[in-house]
């Protein structure tokens, strides 16, 4: 007989206690898995909404912009310098803007807001703005109309929960209102003729502005409307203007989207009295792999002269960053009392083992069974519990990080408005499989040789008269 | 031809504040083929010393000598392989591997040796046959009686053929038809196959079977008649 076969039988022979110990290492796996996942893929979708949404991956700016971002750091932007950039391998596009602040007001309402000047072309290819255009608006009105009509009682139950909500997209919609394939016959049609949205998009000439769908409805404001912005241009001399609402898109980040004002870039300098300058120039690149971008970086970097630098998406974003390093941090803290609580569990099943079979061990010791082979025996033993539990707990997360991807968590009622009053879309999609189920499966491991080399050093100091007498 | 010789062999505990002589001072030697009782009143030292001529413990003084090796001069793996090679043990409590059959049971020390697996099956058949269980080789422990767990105890302690048997108290926990049995199963073995027993023993079924009978009193022999 095989060592390994001695052990798989060892295994079974209390196979109440092998099962408990397996599965505490599979629930462990599972949860700390189900729990990484969660919280990376959050990350993952909050930096892709700041990123894709707002800052880029990588930009050029002035050095003093970076650090003070007010409209008197921005920087002439020629068209030689664009055709040198865009001629690096790893960039598609470059894309002017000027971003400055303004005080807007629409009645008496007021609110500090974000201006970007954009070219809206370019700006489309970039971040599809023209893909967060608001199509439908759920107004009490439209909810308490629809709710009176014929609609499934399923969705009459949650229509409430998305009153004041604006969607930009059909899937979305069907996402958050849990419509089913069999469903939209029935009730797209009826959102479409009670919830359609008139919207529309501004050309590079024009004079309009594009608004958060969250500004729009503090400032009480639709398209057509009218709002005027107040601020401050370059060096001191006064911005003020008032432009025609001709678009509102839906952002996914709150803080954004409750106080962006997009307006054409030549629109911007005219406001901010910028003419040919810009206040950075975001960088459009094919490959954004991390690896990639840094390298991009550093290539872009060489050939650009003082006061101008190239900025990747962490430098921009460092308070995200920073928060959701911390978060990170607490969720290991997390997972580390998770495994501490199982690693007690598994040597307490290893104590128990070595205990109850001591006189065994003495036995087959005396009867010629080398310590060595002894040891390797049980090694066997524990590494297949717990391989059987760390194998189980790894396939059962898949399924479920795979689902959680596509179909993400989104909160509603007031979990979603707490989300929101942090500045974070109220959705946590799963990561897909990744690197850190490695790092998870490590620390498995980890736990298990641990145990391995207790039972192991356990053995090798067996007395066998003492074991015989046990 | 001797295959055991116990030369002034002393066993000292130091483990309490009085120091404990289990063995003082034994002088013993056994030939091929002997049924020998080893038998005295509780703490006579009669385990301590079976457990010395097994090499499971180490003699404060003295020599063992077991078919040409000194014990003494063995390293401890030297002392597993040297128990493998040449002693058998049958233990009070049977002492079986729960997990395996009674066939496996057997068949362990074969399988430490590497013997070959239809070496290996025909020699476990033999003993299976010889202890009476042919018809349980695939039983567990668990489904013998204590009797059957003991007979295949001893097959086990067989199968390799050591230069000796050593038994604590084999009959301890079995009733007297089960004693009987495996001491005639025991005897028609020493007969049959030439195999030295030596047991340890406060059984008289065991003592009036035995050909030889060692009296230890406080670690001393005291008597060592032959029949």
């Amino acid at each position: 007989m095989k060592d390994y076969q001695l052990a798989w039988k060892n295994l079974w022979r209390n196979r109440r206690r092998t099962m408990i110990t397996a599965a505490s290492v599979f629930f462990a796996v599972f949860f700390a898995l189900v729990m990484r996942s969660f919280q990376l893929g959050t990350y993952d979708h909050m930096f892709k909404n700041v990123i894709e949404s707002y800052t880029g991956y990588l930009q050029i700016q002035d050095s003093a912009f970076a650090d003070e971002p007010v409209i008197d750091n921005c920087f002439v932007l020629s068209d030689q310098q664009v055709s040198a950039l865009e001629a690096d391998k790893n960039i598609d596009k470059v894309i002017p803007r000027i971003e400055s602040f303004a005080l807007a007001a629409s009645g008496n309402r007021t609110q500090g807001v974000i201006v970007m000047g954009i070219d809206p072309v370019l700006e489309n290819e970039v971040s599809g703005i023209k893909d967060r255009l608001v199509k439908y608006r759920f107004t009490p009105e439209i909810v308490k109309e629809m709710s009176e009509d014929s609609v499934p009682d399923k969705i009459k139950k949650l229509l409430p929960l998305f009153e004041n909500e604006s969607y930009s997209s059909v899937g979305r919609l069907m996402a958050d209102l849990d419509l089913k394939e069999s469903d939209t016959a029935v009730i797209l049609p009826l959102i479409r003729k009670k919830a359609s949205f008139p919207n529309g998009y501004f050309g590079e000439t024009s004079p309009g502005v594009l608004i958060g769908d969250k500004l729009s409805v503090y400032l009480h404001l639709n398209v057509g409307d009218t709002l005027v912005m107040v601020g401050q241009g370059y060096h001191a001399s006064s911005a003020a203007a008032k432009y025609v609402v001709d678009g509102i898109v839906k952002l996914p980040t709150p803080d954004i989207d409750n106080k962006i004002v997009y307006l054409t870039v030549n629109s911007a300098r005219l406001f901010y009295d910028t003419p040919g300058m810009v206040t950075s120039a975001v960088l459009d690149i094919k490959d954004n792999s991390e690896e990639a971008i840094a390298e991009t970086k550093t290539r872009i970097s060489s050939t650009l002269s003082s006061p101008l630098k190239v900025l990747v998406w962490q430098e921009m974003n460092e308070i995200l960053v920073n928060q959701m390093e911390a978060d990170s941090k607490s969720g290991l803290i997390m997972i580390g009392i998770l495994y501490l609580v199982i690693a007690f569990g598994v040597f307490g099943t290893v104590l128990m083992m070595m205990s109850e079979r001591k006189r065994e061990f003495g036995m087959l010791i005396s009867i010629g069974m080398q310590k060595r082979r002894l040891a390797k025996v049980v090694s066997i033993e524990l590494i297949l519990m717990g391989l059987l539990g760390l194998i189980t707990g790894v396939i059962a997360t898949i399924p479920f990080a795979f689902y959680f991807n596509t179909h993400p968590i989104r909160f509603t009622g007031q979990m979603a408005r707490m989300y929101e009053d942090y500045g974070f879309e109220p959705v946590m999609p799963f990561m897909l499989p990744d690197t850190y189920y490695l790092w998870q499966t490590l620390v498995v491991l980890i736990m298990l040789v641990i145990a391995v080399f207790f039972c192991i050093r356990k053995i090798y100091r067996i007395n066998v008269i003492n074991a015989l007498r046990a | 031809m001797n295959v055991l010789e116990i030369n002034e062999v002393y066993k000292t505990y130091h483990d309490t504040e009085v120091a404990v002589t289990a063995v003082n001072g034994v002088t013993l030697s056994f030939e091929r083929g002997e049924f020998a009782a080893v038998v005295g009143p509780s703490g006579s030292g009669k385990t301590t010393l079976l457990n010395l001529i097994g090499g499971l413990d180490q003699p404060t003084d003295g020599e063992i000598i077991v078919a040409g090796h000194r014990l003494s001069e063995l390293r401890p793996s030297e002392l597993i392989d040297f128990r493998m090679e040449h002693v058998g043990f049958v233990f009070q409590s049977y002492n079986l591997i729960p997990v395996l059959t009674a066939s496996e049971n057997i068949g362990f020390i074969m399988n430490l040796q590497h013997w070959p697996a239809d070496k290996r099956k025909k020699r476990t058949d033999e003993l299976l046959h010889s202890v009476g269980l042919a018809d349980r080789g695939n039983s567990r422990p668990s489904q013998l009686s204590g009797g059957q767990q003991q007979r295949v105890a001893v097959a086990r302690a067989l199968a390799t053929r050591p230069e000796f048997i050593l038994a604590d108290e084999p009959t301890a926990n079995l009733d007297s038809k089960s004693t009987d049995t495996l001491l005639d199963i025991m005897e028609k073995l020493n007969r049959d196959e030439e195999m030295t027993f030596i047991f340890s023993t406060h059984d008289s079924r065991v003592v009036r079977r035995a050909r030889r009978i060692i009296t230890l009193e406080d670690g001393r022999v005291v008597s060592d008649e032959r029949r």
